[in-house]
């Protein structure tokens, strides 16, 4: 995307102005959204967005600027520019005088889309969208139905004062439907929004009617609930989005950007048991075509399967360039960035359970009563104490092993390093969900997961 | 390809391919300096511009960007911005006749101090915060400046351009004294770098922030509200905004709907909206479909006059363009204000009642479909016509229209706050409003 000459030129300046390391970093996206309510089409964008991050490390001070004016001129007097803000102009650093021999690394398309977004056109777009809202149409009952379809080619490339120089492309495609039900007594929404680093295939993949048909049945199952119980009792969490509970109450714990300042529960535990034996937690950047997968990172280092959990055990936290830094922790490809405007940090990518060895039916077994919560939504947690709180988006009453009436409005309360460790069982039928992750370097696609799980105590807030 | 020669481009092949289309570029530079603990913390430079397109075809319209310039991603804009309006259902849209609108130079040499001076004014900021005892702790201190150019064309003959931008000196900390703890924040805000005084910002924050300290907590009743200007300027940039764009009257969302001519406020009450204010933080030589600016008296003296208007809300309501459009190159059509004021009145003379100098929460505590409102506030309670003591842990509550409608006396001075869009405001007394507290 940019030429070598200049990429190394930028580098140079600003290792002679000073720093102690430079990273540029550079991307042009295509993206395409379209969202179509009840059959109009009401919002159909598309857009490029172009630019580069610059990186410079003083010690362990960071300075970062971006711009997408990517002539030469405009790229040299953004280093200069940043060069003179640190102050540390005119120290010139014999190290930083010689060349940049780079050593290029080029993505093999593991995560090349079969069917790209030039196949088709927009109207075959839009008609896979109606058979989705014809697929959610499965009462009356339901009375609207949202269609979200994104579409996103991003190129990248990274290139540091090491000699690194890493190019990458990555491909990525969501179809988000919400359906909406309403009676007497009120309106029930049903989410399904399946999303994977592929193209068009996505629709051979999860055909859309059937999308559909899950969001408007779950939109049916809330419409008939009753209002959820309130108290401590054994929860059994569904497999695929359920996961979200533990990428952010655990997920979040492991990465340096919180383990370094030590503003994690969880500093400073390597090899300490922190959860059940029989959880096993890995965060995994090399799934095939998952929606949080890429070939290699935003700082270019490839992406790797870490296990964070073994048996219980603390192996690993997730560890970024400065977060390697500050902590001594070998880096493991977990640097991540929205885009050009953010610096990395350290982030998840594909992060779940690993499948246990109970059937799925014997979790319920033994229950005289307690929650399933077959889906989840969102919520919230305080990184410091790991404390959470999170909605269950379907949900049905177990008692006596058997699973009964639906419930709505449920609240999961707990704390991540708590509940992990009342992980008494894990069934083997795992599965992941894709999802946007916000943090300090901005909003990311990742999937969490993990196959379904009991664990013995948990804080349900409920109405009745 | 600058961003006027990727306009002409855009324009050229869009006259090719028998496209109606209107061009939008920004081009924005920004530096922010942090300063903590006596040193600068962070540094943030940026540069970021792009460029998007509105086409009308069969009525029908299309949107696409582009932050790179170059003739091949601008075909791909177009065509893409061509096929999603294909796409669309709704027809009937149009782009508005115009004309050469020239270019405008709104900030001049403003910001083109040296940096060390910047660097100078984040860390003198943050030091005579820490040189006074009461403050316990400096959360942030920062010196900003913000650059933008626009530059607008269309195949209807619309063509123009201007630059304007600000800098900004922002600080919050917590000031205490005898186990009373007050967060609080200050800000100055000018065209002119050199205009800004680091020691003002800090006296500034000391005095509104340490007038605090030692609240008593406030009896649960009604009491006469004196509203400061920048606690009014939040309600007035959220709440009043909101029912005056003409989009959510056309999307029935606005309690204001169907009331022009009508009494809406205490005859007292003018609003005002001027992008040609000189000075003004948010003046602009035209809006962003082209439409020349004037000022717009929204509501004069009580009466509601007009909504605030795009030319495709004014079309389907009938009424006048106001020369509200406002776009940014990612985004589609919609309405903002620029310089939005209160004209000042004759003078607020005090007698018993609450001061109100902040509000928070505005975005979960006011709901500007229904008109309500239920703030946590801070404040200071007056007794016989002195700010006798400050108070804590209360909220204001009341809805808006009603608010507005029992305004008694408005200040002399106006007092203009970024924090809402650029609105000023002088002091508002309002008649009676409910507070709860202990």
């Amino acid at each position: 995307m940019l030429d070598e000459i200049l990429v190394g030129d930028v580098l140079r300046r600003a290792r002679l102005g000073g720093a102690d390391f430079a990273e540029l970093y550079v991307e042009r996206w295509r993206r395409r959204a379209l969202r179509v309510l009840s059959g109009e089409v009401k919002e159909a964008t598309s857009g490029i967005e172009y630019g580069a991050g610059l990186r410079l490390f003083y010690g362990t001070e960071v300075v970062y600027a971006y711009t997408n004016d990517l002539s030469p001129e405009s790229l040299v007097e953004l280093t200069e520019t940043l060069v003179k803000l640190k102050g540390s102009a005119g120290q010139v650093d014999a190290q930083g005088q010689g060349g940049l021999d780079f050593r290029k690394a080029v993505a093999q398309g593991l995560h090349a889309p079969a069917i790209p977004f030039t196949a088709r056109d927009k109207r075959y777009r839009l008609e896979r969208i109606r058979e989705a809202e014809a697929g959610a149409q499965v009462s009356p009952q339901i009375k609207q139905v949202q269609s979200n379809l994104m579409e996103w080619e991003q190129e990248v490339l990274v290139a540091n004062s090491e000699g690194k120089w890493a190019e990458d492309r990555r491909v990525r495609t969501r179809l988000y439907v919400t359906a909406i039900a309403q009676d007497e007594s009120g309106m029930q929404t049903g989410v399904v929004g399946p999303g994977l680093s592929v193209g068009l295939e996505l629709f051979d993949r999860y055909s859309p009617a059937e999308i559909g048909r899950k969001a408007g049945m779950q939109a049916l199952t809330n419409l008939r609930a009753k209002p959820a119980p309130a108290g401590s009792m054994p929860v059994v969490i569904g497999n695929g989005f359920g996961g979200v509970i533990f990428h952010e109450a655990l997920g979040h714990l492991l990465e340096t950007t919180s383990v370094a300042k030590k503003a994690s529960v969880l500093s400073d535990k390597l090899g300490e048991k922190v959860a059940s034996e029989v959880v096993t937690y890995i965060d995994d950047g090399t799934t095939p075509h998952g929606w949080g997968s890429s070939e290699f990172d935003d700082e270019g280092l490839p992406t790797e399967r870490t296990v964070l959990i073994e048996n219980g055990v603390l192996k690993s936290y997730m560890v970024d360039r400065l977060g390697g830094m500050l902590t001594g922790y070998r880096p493991t490809g977990s640097g991540r960035r929205q885009d050009y405007t953010f610096a990395p940090t350290s982030r998840m990518r594909n992060t779940y359970i690993a499948p246990g060895s109970t059937p799925r039916e014997k979790l319920f077994e033994g229950i005289e009563y307690g929650l399933y919560a077959a889906d989840m939504g969102g919520g919230q947690v305080r990184p410091g104490s790991g404390e959470y709180n999170f909605a269950v988006k379907e949900g049905y009453i177990i008692r006596n092993g058997r699973i009964e009436e639906p419930v709505r409005g449920a609240m999961l309360v707990g704390k991540g390093p708590e509940s992990i460790k009342r992980i008494v069982a894990v069934s083997d039928d795992l599965e992941m969900g894709p999802g946007m992750c916000g943090s300090l370097s901005g909003s990311l696609p990742v999937e969490v997961g993990q196959p379904h799980l009991l664990i013995s105590e948990i804080v349900v807030g409920g109405q009745a | 390809m600058t961003f006027e020669e990727a306009r002409d481009y855009l324009l050229q092949q869009a006259r090719k391919l028998g496209l109606e289309a209107e061009v939008l570029a920004t081009h924005t530079r920004e530096l922010t300096i942090q300063a903590h603990g006596g040193r600068v913390e962070e540094i943030t430079q940026a540069t970021q511009g792009g460029i998007g397109v509105r086409v009308v075809v069969e009525g029908k319209t299309g949107y696409a960007y582009s932050e790179e310039r170059t003739p091949q991603a601008l075909d791909w804009v177009l065509q893409e911005a061509h096929e999603n309006a294909l796409l669309q259902s709704e027809t009937g849209g149009f782009l508005p006749a115009g004309s050469e609108l020239g270019r405008h130079d709104l900030l001049g040499e403003g910001l083109s101090a040296p940096l060390e001076q910047k660097r100078q004014a984040a860390l003198e900021l943050e030091a005579d915060l820490r040189a006074d005892p009461r403050v316990k702790q400096v959360q942030m201190t920062r010196y900003s400046e913000s650059e933008t150019q626009a530059t607008l064309g269309s195949t209807r003959g619309v063509a123009g351009a201007f630059r304007n931008g600000y800098a900004l000196l922002l600080t919050s900390a917590i000031m205490g004294e005898q186990g009373s703890l007050k967060q609080g924040y200050e800000y100055e805000l000018s065209k002119e770098f050199h205009a800004l005084e680091p020691g003002r910002t800090a006296q500034a924050f000391l005095q509104k922030t340490g007038r605090l300290l030692g609240a008593r907590p406030l009896k649960t009743g009604r009491y006469k509200a004196y509203f400061e200007p920048k606690a009014f300027g939040q309600l007035l940039g959220m709440m009043g905004w909101f029912l005056l764009s003409a989009k959510n009257v056309l999307e029935g969302k606005s309690l204001l709907a169907g009331k022009i001519g009508q009494k809406v406020a205490s005859e007292i009450f003018t609003l005002v909206d001027d992008p040609t204010l000189p000075g003004g933080l948010a003046s602009r030589p035209f809006d962003a479909e082209g439409t020349a600016a004037r000022r717009t008296v929204l509501i004069e003296n009580g009466i509601l006059r007009t909504f605030a208007h795009n030319s495709e809300t004014a079309q389907k309501m009938g009424m006048e363009n106001t020369g509200h459009a406002a776009r940014s190159y990612k985004g589609v059509l919609g309405i903002a204000p620029t310089n939005l004021f209160v004209q000042p009145g004759q003078g607020v003379k005090m007698d018993e009642g609450i001061v109100v100098t902040d509000l928070m929460g505005l975005h979960a505590g006011a709901n500007p479909i229904s008109g309500e409102f239920s703030l946590q506030a801070l404040g200071l309670k007056v007794e016989g016509g002195e700010m006798a003591y400050p108070v804590e842990n209360f909220t204001v509550a009341g809805n808006f229209l009603e608010l507005l409608s029992r305004i008694t006396a408005l200040g002399t001075e106006l007092e203009w706050n970024p924090m809402m869009g650029i609105v000023g405001s002088p002091m508002v007394e309002v008649a009676e409003l409910s507070f709860a507290g202990a």
